[in-house]
């Protein structure tokens, strides 16, 4: 238990210390926009009629904080970025950490659920087709997620879209109905939530199934060669029993360790799916703040947060290995 | 007395193929299992037509894909299909059919296609043409084909009137460049970040493993999209090209110098090394002559696999908007003109620059996969 414990711990800081260097690299780049946002904003107040001078605009920096240095700035938005304070957004004008707020959990609800979509279909499927030795049931596994990868999934998502509104007459899009939007929690807004969710969950969870399920049948073909399994055999353990207590078990202990990894490249789709079916969540949000207004400070606060999530669900993943797997925590410490 | 003489041949035949496999090169050895895998051949083909229709692509396609080469009296026109027979009988030289268009009063001033069935253009080959640069240095106007009089268009054309299939073209080249260039960039990168960390160890090893890791676990479309937000919009195609290509290079190092590293990490303890080594050979002869051969196959192969992820990332930056532009045909920019309502009902030709990129994608997925059973020595052992 103490061990545990002290695993935990130093895995907490390995995912703290991520989580700094990150800020680093977001912080940078979003200083690297043209413009600050002290700019930005008589930017926007000139072509209200007001007019603005050079005074100003320096006026509005020391307002902000941003005549201070870099490096206290970038202190400054880490500390308050750890306890979720975003401060505001440069354009929109209104706290971030309050726009963003349940969008953002709606959309990591999306993610994981993709995910987890993902993996109910990947395990089996590719453990049994590591298993099996019909050359047509791997090839034509093989192509269909090949065939995941390779198909963009917007594409999917305009097809599913087009046929709904052919033979059902609803578009399919966003993630509440209108008299739900903007409600407050209820059950019924849930059940209305589930209605509408399952199209980007499908189709968020398609591509990721199809890397799964070459994850899985590549590890399972790893070690149902072993030598291990082969002694399990000779013991007289066939069928399922062998399967799933021999080789699985080793199998999908680097499956749970790569979730992060697949989380991070479900979200690399969000933004285009949220694009094709108008979710207004976080991904959409995103693509707003850089495409149309060069939001740095909203756009950095995404990026932080989903990587942010990323990290957490790694340090999670960590910990679930080390209860599972006695070796792990040993590995860590010394 | 024969049949002792075939018997020899047959041995000497034999012992002749077994030495061919002791003495075969790495590359030799990789070629001969790579040709037994019949999806990964089929794959390579298809690549190799893809690549060579890219590099070809002003002398293949009949028009200039730009506005330049635009039919301006057939916008968004459904593709023209060459044909041998017709009711006035047969020709070998495939041809189309004249088609008149009209708008006036009598059709309700909207355009409306009559085809003249008895009128024929011919399809011909080596035309003269539009002028372009052949491997970028060539001066040619000749078009592998084009057609007798107006217009052939194969694809069909877009909402400007640009010929589709001379776009396909052109944007698979586009593509193929913005991938290269970015491989390249995310190769160099990793090999000397990955080849540093892996070579030296200890604590320049673990912290390097931690920013690599941080970069990994950022998101990368979403930090694409806050870079190329950096754009302006007053740059040149050529730029955001060039600097579509260094992003992409500059994000997609991570996973390959984690590998580099890692190989590096697990050769450098070798025996070999060590026998290296004590016969008293110099580092740097140690990393020519016997580390870096241990894995080129290795890197040549995450190389292979690494390049569809680049043309995807390319695809879905231009398809947010945030990446390659109209004026620039890649296939990113073609994928993003299919998106409207009006298009899957109507034009559905937009889609078939789609299969192309589909195409290309899986095909070099094939081939990554191919080579890389075919570059693992124990491939074979396993069955």
């Amino acid at each position: 238990m103490k061990q545990l414990a002290q695993f935990a711990m130093i895995r907490a800081l390995f995912a703290m210390l991520t989580l700094v260097i990150v800020s680093l690299i977001v912080f940078t780049l979003m200083e690297l926009v043209p413009g600050d946002c002290a700019e930005r904003y008589l930017a926007f107040k000139n072509t209200q009629g007001s007019g603005i001078s050079v005074q100003d605009i320096e006026n509005e920096r020391i307002r902000l904080g941003l005549d201070k240095p870099f490096a206290q700035r970038w202190v400054f938005w880490i500390v308050n970025a750890f306890q979720g304070e975003f401060g505001n957004s440069c354009i929109l004008r209104v706290d971030i950490a309050q726009l963003l707020g349940t969008k953002f959990w709606l959309s990591l609800g999306v993610c994981l659920a993709s995910l987890a979509l993902a993996y109910t279909i990947a395990i089996p499927v590719g453990i049994i087709s590591a298993a099996s030795r019909s050359a047509m049931m791997n090839n034509s596994l093989k192509f269909i997620s090949y065939l995941g990868l390779a198909m963009p999934n917007f594409l999917l998502a305009l097809l599913i879209m087009l046929f709904s509104t052919v033979y059902f007459g609803d578009t399919l899009t966003g993630l509440f109905s209108k008299e739900y939007r903007d409600a407050p929690w209820s059950f019924d807004k849930f059940i209305d939530l589930l209605k509408h969710a399952w199209l980007p969950i499908f189709i968020l969870g398609w591509s990721a199934t199809a890397f799964a399920l070459q994850t899985v049948r590549a590890l399972m073909s790893d070690e149902i060669g072993k030598l291990y399994v082969t002694a399990a055999a000779a013991r007289g353990v066939s069928g399922r029993k062998l399967l799933w207590r021999y080789p699985a078990r080793h199998a999908l202990g680097p499956i749970v360790n790569s979730l992060g990894f697949d989380l991070n490249r479900v979200f690399n789709e969000l933004p285009i799916v949220a694009l094709i079916l108008t979710l207004t969540d976080a991904g959409a949000l995103l693509i707003e703040s850089l495409a149309r207004s060069n939001d740095q400070q909203l756009a950095g606060a995404i990026i932080f947060l989903l990587t942010a999530s990323i990290v957490a669900l790694n340090f999670f993943t960590d910990l679930l290995l080390s209860v599972l797997d006695p070796r792990i925590r040993k590995s860590i410490i010394r | 007395m024969s049949a002792t003489s075939e018997q020899t041949a047959e041995t000497l035949r034999d012992q002749k193929a077994r030495e061919a496999y002791f003495t075969a090169s790495q590359r030799q050895l990789v070629w001969a299992r790579f040709k037994k895998q019949r999806a990964a051949m089929t794959a390579a083909t298809v690549l190799i037509v893809l690549i060579i229709s890219g590099i070809l692509a002003p002398f293949l396609s009949p028009y200039d894909p730009t506005i330049a080469g635009r039919n301006k009296d057939y916008m968004n026109g459904a593709p023209n299909v060459p044909m041998f027979c017709d009711k006035n009988g047969c020709s070998f030289r495939p041809f189309l059919h004249t088609i008149e268009r009209e708008r006036s009063i009598k059709t309700n001033f909207r355009w409306v296609e009559t085809i003249n069935e008895d009128k024929r253009r011919y399809v011909q080959f080596l035309v003269e043409g539009s002028e372009y640069k052949l491997f970028g240095f060539i001066p040619a106007k000749t078009h592998l084909f084009g057609i007798s009089d107006g217009y052939i268009h194969l694809f069909g054309t877009d909402a400007t009137g640009k010929d589709i299939f001379s776009r396909t073209l052109h944007a698979i080249w586009t593509s193929l460049q913005v991938g290269s260039i970015g491989v390249f960039i995310a190769f160099v990168l990793a090999l000397i970040i990955g080849g540093v960390s892996g070579y030296y160890g200890g604590w320049i090893d673990s912290v390097l493993q931690m920013v690599t890791d941080a970069v990994r676990t950022v998101p990368a479309i979403p930090l694409f999209m806050a870079i190329a937000a950096f754009i302006p919009q007053e740059w040149s195609a050529e730029m955001r090209f060039f600097f579509i290509s260094l992003i992409l290079g500059l994000i997609g190092w991570p996973t390959l110098a984690r590998r580099v590293r890692t190989h590096l990490l697990t050769e450098r303890n070798q025996e070999y090394v060590l026998a290296a080594q004590l016969c008293g050979a110099s580092s740097g002869h140690i990393i020519r002559r016997h580390l870096l051969p241990s894995f080129t196959s290795y890197i040549i192969v995450d190389l292979v696999i690494s390049f569809p992820y680049m043309v995807l990332s390319e695809t879905a930056l231009s398809f947010i908007g945030l990446g390659l532009k109209d004026p620039v045909n890649s296939l990113g920019v073609m994928l993003q003109n299919v998106t409207s309502a009006d298009v899957l009902l109507n034009y559905q030709w937009y889609f078939i620059p789609v299969i192309f990129f589909i195409t290309l994608v899986m095909a070099f997925v094939f081939v990554g996969d191919g080579l890389r059973d075919a570059a693992d020595p124990y491939s074979d052992a396993s069955k």
